[in-house]
């Protein structure tokens, strides 16, 4: 665990950039006005690293991530990904929405893991995907629910699948849209810490989008903060507090109060 | 639970008994003098036309209210005199015998036409019904039809088997029949009457390789006025109208040939040239005489299309022995 | 769960069941008393005979084969066409267009209103009874699948983009499927107008030779005012009908629509 933490403050030394925006900018244009949803946004996402991006809702944080993910046409700027511009979704960075119902209702839970893996041939057989599919079931601590139809699972436990789902195709980024905002609190912490022991398992690179300070704080290597009125990311805030973090620890509060004023919340209103 | 279940008997009882309630009742209203007839589209139908257009039934019996009815077929024809919503249906003969068979109280009242009725075939090779293949399909109105039994009758001459040709026949009506004779598909005759019969000839290519007389092996009526045995014994004054009503149309053809073309063109829409053809034709003829009713019973019953036949021909036609 | 599943469906055949001898009970009440000629109202033990005795010499059975044989080649014909049709439209705007315009005009539009056309076109044999079953369940079933399509949550087809789908693998194992519950009930419609479209026909286009299916029967023996042998093949019709809803299709929603939780 330690030499894992290491690791990944090295990697952070390191900052070898994985994805990188240049002036990014989405409009939607409705009769006459125009509105800037996302206006030449500038970011780079490090390897390795947990990216939180933070928000009122509006702020266009999930416009940005389904840019990352190339779900959506962009009017200006440039993406990259290994030096790529980012044109349509790849294998290679896998969204998990907020939505419970992304898992196929017409598939069992392994069935949906595996699905993606013979689409993409990633093992040589039906036997050896399934072999991999059970593997990141057992990771996301699923076993046992293989042969269960999603309408069967909890909401914690569908996103558990689709985190397995996402994972099995060994995605260099992941995609995170607000997974764990449906969920009721207690369940949300559960699956915070599940995300954060998978990411030290994989080493995956996480996008993660919420409106949760405390969450952003726990889980993010690096809190992008966006506002409503700016169309973009007001600051990046590194977060270098020791793992395991817990609310209320030294330098909890600290961030968490930087973060705070940040977001424009005004109390009078 | 089961009070529900009966308590839903009951409402479905209720209704049953109310929709039969119903249906009695409208008979029961209906004590004024009527006659409501029905007829089918044709030429043969003629003198009908006469009727309605000079009112000739109303002429006889003043009060009388008439109500006419076109129906596609005589299936129907027969369905809705069961039903006591006709007092008379115009037909051909052999429809006439299938329902007497099944113990329907009707008889003949009169002839109406008689007409060429004739197979038309747009093949070369075709010469006469011996020269069908298993390829060709024969056209007409439907089983137990007059054009079916005229069939069977041909096939029963040639072969000894009247249901030789069955395994041909393609049933359509009238205007349908014509078109898939025109298009020349997979129908290659069609037995018909006129118009439709004229105009099929009139096409190059079509001939007429069996008609209707020389299948019987006799003069017949065509069509025939059938009534009810309600209508002739409770409303005998009504029954003599319509009969009166139908002498006159037929005279009144005769008498004034420029007037009748002229309400029959209006009537089917057609030329009246056109009308004074087909009426020229020498085989279309008016009458209230009766033709050919025991030869059709005997070939008929003889071949199970119905199970009796008529003793004499009192059996089967109003006559004073009837009042 | 399997449990209530059995007792639900073992309740709704005793409801079935019930009614069915209500039914059947009321109209002998009505035969029995005399308020329609027995000619054409025939009581239930003549109408049985009448089954029997066309049971015995084989002619109900052959005319029922001929109908269902019919009735299954125009129903898949339909169904894979409308799957096909209804893909392209979901994948072409214009197309789409072309599909809903063509839908419009055609939809309402009795398949019988079309026999004379389809006679000069495909003659009187059993294609024309073919185009008449395709033309009837073709737009129902176009018009559920392609709504099916619009009401499918994007995130599916999201998902199978991000894992990397083609098109191909998009319709079949996303569109299809999450569509699947309105497929089915495009299926019930199609086929209850399958079966109207193809009597009909039967009705008016008669045999081909000797075999002219169930509508066919129907009319014969309307034509020969055989009323027991009509209601003979009117009950082989409803007993078919019955079977197919509420066993093909009540099963098939059961290990589908119903297992996965989708309706």
């Amino acid at each position: 665990m330690g030499n894992d933490l290491k690791q990944q403050e090295e990697n952070l030394i390191d900052r070898t950039v994985i994805i990188c925006l240049k002036s990014v900018s989405k409009y939607y244009r409705r009769s006459q006005e125009t509105l800037r949803v996302l206006d030449h946004i500038d970011l780079d996402i490090y390897q390795g690293e947990i990216l939180a991006l933070l928000g009122p809702s509006g702020c266009g944080k999930t416009t940005l991530l389904r840019q990352i993910a190339g779900f959506d046409h962009r009017e200006s700027g440039s993406l990259l990904m290994d030096g790529h511009e980012v044109v349509q979704p790849e294998v290679k960075r896998i969204m998990i929405f907020q939505d419970f119902n992304q898992l196929f209702p017409w598939k069992t839970v392994i069935q949906n893991v595996v699905y993606p893996l013979q689409v993409n041939r990633v093992g040589e057989s039906d036997t050896a995907n399934r072999e991999i599919a059970l593997e990141y079931l057992k990771l996301v601590e699923l076993t046992g629910f293989e042969d269960s139809y999603p309408h069967q699972l909890s909401g914690g436990m569908k996103q558990k699948a689709a985190m397995a789902r996402a994972l099995a195709l060994k995605p260099k980024v992941l995609l995170m849209d607000e997974p764990f905002g449906s969920l009721d609190a207690l369940t949300r912490i559960a699956l915070q810490n599940l995300l954060l022991k998978v990411w030290q398992e994989t080493g995956v690179t996480i996008i993660f989008v919420t409106h949760d300070i405390q969450e952003a704080v726990i889980l993010s290597d690096r809190i992008a903060v966006m506002g409503r009125e700016t169309a973009g990311i007001k600051k990046v805030i590194p977060n270098l507090l020791d793992r395991p973090r817990v609310v209320g620890e030294a330098g909890y509060s600290e961030i968490y109060g930087h973060v705070y004023s940040l977001m424009d919340i005004n109390p009078t209103k | 639970m089961k009070t529900k279940v009966i308590l839903s008997i009951v409402v479905f009882l209720f209704f049953g008994l109310i929709l039969a309630g119903c249906s009695a009742m409208g008979k029961g209203r209906e004590e004024k003098l009527q006659i409501r007839i029905a007829e089918q589209y044709g030429l043969a139908y003629a003198p009908l036309q006469i009727i309605k257009e000079k009112k000739l039934i109303e002429k006889n019996l003043p009060d009388i209210q008439v109500t006419w009815r076109q129906l596609g077929n005589t299936a129907a024809i027969r369905e809705a005199m069961l039903a006591d919503e006709l007092d008379v249906g115009f037909m051909a003969i052999p429809p006439f015998l299938i329902g007497w068979d099944k113990g329907m109280e009707w008889k003949i009242a009169c002839g109406l036409s008689s007409s060429p009725v004739a197979l038309v075939v747009n093949k070369e090779s075709i010469k006469s019904i011996q020269d069908f293949t298993q390829e060709d399909r024969i056209a007409l109105p439907q089983p137990g039809s007059v054009q079916h039994i005229l069939l069977s009758l041909a096939c029963e001459k040639i072969w000894g088997d009247p249901t030789r040709l069955d395994n041909l026949l393609v049933t359509l009506d009238h205007p349908d029949g014509m078109n898939a004779l025109l298009a020349r598909r997979e129908v290659s005759a069609h037995f018909t009457t006129p118009p439709y019969l004229f105009k099929e000839l009139e096409n190059p290519g079509m001939r007429q390789i069996l008609d209707g007389k020389e299948a019987l092996g006799e003069e017949f009526t065509f069509i025939v006025g059938v009534t009810t045995a309600k209508l002739y014994q409770d409303q005998p004054e009504v029954y003599d109208a319509f009969l009166r009503a139908l002498e006159e149309a037929v005279d009144f053809m005769e008498n004034n040939p420029t007037e009748t073309i002229k309400i029959l063109a209006a009537a089917y829409q057609i030329e009246q040239e056109e009308v004074l053809k087909y009426l020229e034709h020498p085989d279309m003829a008016y009458s209230l005489e009766v033709k050919g009713v025991m030869k059709f019973a005997d070939f008929m019953q003889k071949n199970d299309y119905i199970k009796r036949k008529p003793a004499n021909i009192e059996e089967v036609i109003w006559d004073e022995n009837d009042k | 769960m399997k449990m209530t599943n059995k007792t639900s469906s073992y309740q709704k055949i005793k409801t079935r069941l019930f009614w069915v001898i209500v039914i059947l009970v009321l109209w002998e009440i009505v035969a029995q008393s005399g308020i329609f000629p027995a000619a054409i109202f025939p009581s239930l033990l003549v109408i049985a005979r009448a089954l029997e005795n066309s049971i015995v010499s084989g002619e109900i059975l052959l005319q029922t084969a001929f109908s269902l044989a019919l009735i299954l080649q125009g129903f898949l014909i339909s169904l894979l066409a409308a799957i096909l049709v209804s893909s392209l439209a979901a994948g072409n705007k214009m197309f789409n267009g072309l599909v809903d315009t063509l839908a419009a005009i055609a939809h309402p539009l009795p398949g019988i209103a079309l026999l004379p056309l389809i006679i000069v076109w495909f003659g009187t044999g059993t294609t024309s009874i073919l185009v008449i079953i395709v033309h009837s369940v073709i737009w129902p079933m176009i018009l559920n699948i392609m709504t099916g399509f619009k009401a499918i949550s994007p995130i599916y087809k999201e998902a199978g983009l991000n894992f990397g789908l083609n098109r191909f693998q998009i319709i079949k194992d996303i569109l299809i499927p999450a569509s699947l519950p309105y497929v089915l009930s495009g299926i019930r419609i199609g086929w209850a107008r399958a079966w109207r479209a193809l009597i009909s026909a039967e009705m008016i286009f008669g045999a081909v030779g000797l075999k002219g299916g169930l509508g066919w029967y129907i009319f014969k023996q309307r034509v020969f005012m055989d009323t027991p042998g009509m209601f003979a093949g009117i009950f082989v019709i409803v007993l078919i009908g019955i079977i197919v809803e509420d066993y093909v299709f009540a099963a098939f929603e059961e290990r589908t629509v119903k297992k996965w939780g989708m309706i």
